[in-house]
């Protein structure tokens, strides 16, 4: 029943909302809907029970509609339900057109993620996967900045392409199982496939889920979509759809194709350090600042899925932590540079300068939420890397090296963007807004509060963490 | 069989109708007329009859088609009542010339002999021939009129050498006959038997705009008027489906290898040219012509993927493709006439703004068409693929998601075009008939997508 409500209640608000957009209380509708959602996948993560659902969906055999509910999937709901309040807040009194729609089909999306991270049957788990596109889509159409209608359609046809060759794979798995077929991610961890099949199929389902991080070289349509998409479409996107890869990872490779995994280990290592040193290094001459954290959330994610496929227990528990993590700062950070970007009135880097002096509360809470970007300790990031980069380097020390440059270059291109558009003298050019109002602090400051705790305190969650290599059995994790 | 009858009846009462000149009667006689024929298709369920020496078998396939068919000509119709008011000319000869043309599409549909095939496809064409050219005093309506009917004689004139060629073989038009034969020769056919295969083949695949038979569509779609088109794109395709997989499934299976491979090649080139083709257009209704040559591309996939569950396959692809293709012409239309006859893509500009339900339907019918779940296209698709791909043919299944992807790029530059600001010229007019029709249509399209019951015939 409460996964029900999770799946289905964004959707019913969602609904509502648009039905009764011309209504005052309609502006509530969203942020509660939010918050009874995170407060449902709290009671669920703690481990209330939470009862199966199970019912045969449609007269294809094995199609069935079943939620089912993992560690992994703890992870991904508790990224979901927390960050959703935050992202729908954050266009709350904003003077966005149509902003009921807008709240919609974040709503809409929301619904499909969690579809998409407590599906128990792949068939399932595809039908949300697309389905959580498709409001983005129109997100980035109608509220997106300069540009939008080819970047939109491009990024549209990329992450889609991506999907469809997870179709394929999809079905491919669907028609390996025994007697009369099932989709079930259960009975697809049992399939035993031939290494050569493994190998093969492997690359099919991992370009679709490499698309959707997006991991180099499969990222083209990354930084300019998170660009152009408005404020709230980017926290989505970088924040949690970025994760749906990652999370296919854990359910249709590691525990379908083990052997594909471990003998294509190297190789996707290898893309995702390139994908951080690559990434860091153009973060670093970007003069859009959407741009560069755009770039930034492209090498911690290239990070994230180097230290996956290192498939130790240390590596795989850091980056379920830094899933959390990640999105945490991520959303903070594209809330904070959408307030500078409304206070400076301008995105360049160029145009900005001294805001330290015209915003000290928005520089300060900035410089809180960048610390945890790039991973200082006692932040939450710092836990999520060390334990990834300890993984990577049980693997090579070659690779940890490499790995260690995020921490690095990281540090480099976030403090001088920083410096740019925060301190120095005030830049006379733009109309300078004054400080952030108390609304956007009052949001700011529990992401704040969660980066500082986690990372003083992250055994809530490592906890959830556990039992992962159990979990991951048909991969042993050494 | 007493369908096929009250469908002539009907047409010949429609075309004498017209002589009353109230043109708004004939939409709703038709329309109940077909309820009629609906009524007595569906009693012909599970209890397969043949008639004339066993040249018509009406077996449950013929009438889970035929019953699709009914319905898609009952939505065209109900169309008819707003698309036919504000023509000056007669049109009972529209609605009558379409029902003798669905009565072609049941012959189609039920035949076991090559005349029965031949008739039914010449008493489909005749009426679309006239059809196309129904806008008297139109250029393009008359050249898409003479091209279809030059074309489509060639094509016919191939498939009755086709026939001769088999007869010369066999001596014999019966398909069972014909079967026994090919089954007899151990795989070693005479050539002038391959040929005839060959020529009877190509005469089905011009109907159904396979590739390299498909250069009639675009500018037939494109030049016959709309409802035209809609009823060649819904339910004379439908025909040319069910005919071929009928030829193949009654006859021809499993196929000698050359025949097979001919149309695997076929196959390959008709998702190729359909989605490269769809790309460059700007005019909706030739996009929608190459659309429609692409679906035909993955149902030759289906038919090809020979599986107990093909034909049910082909029948609930070929109907939520139709399910889709309807509404969405009936929105072309509106946006057709509230921008002064624009015939482009950027017809649709600003119908977002204008009436925002109606787009959120247009995406919902352009996302199935284009396969995007939850809509029933995507799952016509996905029983597509899980046939292709369980029989083995993984390389031609990774073509085709391949040509899918194309396939989304070019609807969602359409539904883009919708969502883009803009003014019409005139307020778009909605009748009450034609948003119920969108409606239904709409849910259907949902609703068969979600919860999915096959039909096993």
């Amino acid at each position: 029943m409460k996964l029900l409500i999770l799946l289905f209640l964004p959707l019913f608000a969602g609904l509502l909302l648009l039905i009764t957009r011309k209504y005052r209380f309609s502006g509530y509708l969203a942020p509660a809907s939010a918050l009874i959602s995170l407060v449902v996948t709290l009671m669920v993560i703690s481990g209330v029970p939470s009862g199966n659902v199970s019912v045969d969906w449609m007269q294809v055999p094995g199609v069935r509609f079943n939620l089912q509910l993992d560690e992994i999937s703890k992870i991904m709901l508790l990224l979901t339900g927390l960050l959703y309040p935050f992202i729908l807040l954050s266009s709350w009194g904003r003077e966005q057109t149509n902003q009921a729609s807008l709240q919609a089909l974040l709503l809409f999306s929301q619904s499909a993620l969690t579809g998409v991270f407590l599906a128990g049957n792949a068939f399932l788990f595809y039908v949300c996967w697309e389905l959580a596109l498709l409001p983005v889509f129109f997100i980035l159409l109608l509220w997106g900045g300069p540009g939008r209608r080819s970047i939109t359609l491009k990024f549209f046809i990329y992450t889609l392409a991506g999907s469809l060759f997870l179709l394929f794979g999809i079905i491919y798995l669907y028609l390996q199982t025994p007697g009369l077929h099932s989709a079930d991610f259960a009975a697809m961890a049992q399939l035993q496939l031939p290494e050569k099949t493994q190998q093969w199929l492997f690359w099919i389902l991992f370009i679709g889920l490499a698309v959707k991080m997006p991991l180099f070289p499969f990222h083209t349509w990354q930084p300019p979509a998170y660009t152009t998409a408005p404020p709230q479409g980017t926290m989505v996107l970088a924040g949690i759809m970025s994760k749906m890869g990652i999370y296919g990872v854990f359910r249709l490779l590691f525990l379908v194709l083990p052997q594909g995994v471990l003998f294509w280990q190297n190789t996707v290592i290898i893309l995702g350090l390139t994908g951080v040193v690559y990434a860091s290094v153009i973060a670093f001459r970007q003069n859009n600042l959407k741009t560069l954290i755009a770039f930034s959330s492209l090498a911690h994610i290239s990070l994230m899925v180097a230290a996956l496929f290192a498939a130790n227990t240390y590596a795989v528990q850091g980056v379920l932590f830094q899933v959390v993590a990640h999105g945490i700062t991520i959303v903070a950070l594209f809330y904070l540079v959408m307030l500078t970007e409304e206070k400076a009135g301008t995105s360049e880097l160029s145009g900005m300068g001294g805001l330290k002096i015209s915003a000290p509360r928005l520089a300060l809470l900035f410089m809180l939420v960048m610390l945890g970007g790039i991973a200082l300790p006692l932040t939450s990031g710092f836990i999520g890397e060390f334990l990834m980069i300890t993984g990577i380097f049980k693997v090579s020390v070659w690779f940890a090296l490499a790995g260690g440059l995020t921490l690095v270059l990281g540090a480099v291109y976030m403090l001088y963007a920083y410096q740019r558009a925060f301190l120095g003298p005030l830049n006379p050019a733009p109309e300078h807004k004054g400080d952030i109002i108390s609304r956007d602090q009052w949001w700011l400051i529990p992401l704040v509060i969660l980066i500082l705790v986690l990372g003083i305190w992250p055994q809530p969650v490592l906890n959830l963490v556990l039992t992962i290599p159990e979990l991951l059995r048909p991969l042993p994790l050494p | 069989m007493s369908a096929l009858i009250i469908t002539v009846v009907l047409g010949i009462v429609v075309l004498y109708l017209g002589f009353l000149n109230k043109k708004a009667i004939l939409s709703p006689v038709a329309v109940a007329g077909l309820l009629v024929v609906l009524w007595f298709t569906s009693g012909e369920w599970n209890s397969g009859a043949a008639y004339f020496h066993d040249m018509v078998v009406f077996d449950n396939f013929s009438v889970a088609f035929n019953i699709s068919m009914i319905i898609l000509t009952i939505l065209i119709f109900l169309f008819g009542m707003d698309y036919y008011r504000t023509m000056e000319f007669h049109v009972s000869e529209h609605y009558a010339l379409m029902i003798f043309a669905l009565t072609g599409a049941f012959l189609m549909t039920s035949f076991s002999n090559f005349i029965m095939l031949f008739l039914g496809i010449e008493i489909l064409s005749i009426p679309l021939y006239i059809l196309a050219g129904g806008k008297k005093y139109s250029y393009r309506s008359n050249e898409a009129s003479f091209k279809y009917f030059m074309l489509g004689s060639f094509a016919t004139t191939i498939f009755l050498f086709g026939i001769a060629l088999i007869y010369g073989t066999t001596a014999s038009f019966y398909l069972p006959e014909i079967e026994q034969y090919v089954a007899g020769c151990n795989g070693e056919l005479h050539p002038m038997l391959m040929i005839g295969l060959l020529f009877v083949l190509i005469g089905v695949a011009f109907k159904i705009a396979a590739a390299p038979f498909h250069f009639w569509s675009p500018d037939v779609y494109e030049g016959a008027p709309t409802l035209v088109t809609v009823f060649m794109s819904t339910v004379a395709k439908t025909a040319g489906i069910a005919a071929f997989y009928r030829l193949l499934g009654m006859g021809l299976l499993p196929l000698p290898v050359p025949l097979e491979r001919a149309l695997w090649v076929m196959t390959g080139l008709t998702l190729l040219v359909g989605n490269m083709g769809a790309l460059r257009q700007t005019s909706f209704k030739r996009l929608l012509a190459y659309s429609s040559i692409a679906h035909s591309g993955f149902i030759m996939l289906a038919m090809l993927s020979q599986h107990d569950n093909s034909a049910s396959t082909l029948l609930y692809y070929t109907f939520v493709y139709s399910l889709a293709v309807i509404p969405v012409f009936i929105i072309f239309i509106l946006v057709k006439r509230a921008s002064n006859g624009l015939e482009q893509l950027s017809a649709f500009n600003g119908l977002f703004r204008e009436k925002p339900w109606i787009a959120a339907a247009f995406v919902i019918l352009m996302a199935s068409l284009a396969g995007i779940p939850p809509t029933s296209g995507f799952l016509a698709k996905f029983q597509v693929f899980v046939l292709s791909i369980g029989q083995g043919y993984l390389f031609i299944s990774l073509f085709a998601i391949v040509m899918a992807i194309v396939g989304v790029y070019y609807y969602f530059m359409v539904i883009r075009e919708a969502y883009t600001e803009s003014e019409f010229a005139k307020p778009i007019v909605l009748n009450q008939l034609n948003a119920a029709l969108i409606l239904i249509c709409t849910l259907g399209v949902l609703i068969l997508g979600i919860f999915y019951r096959a039909i096993i015939i």
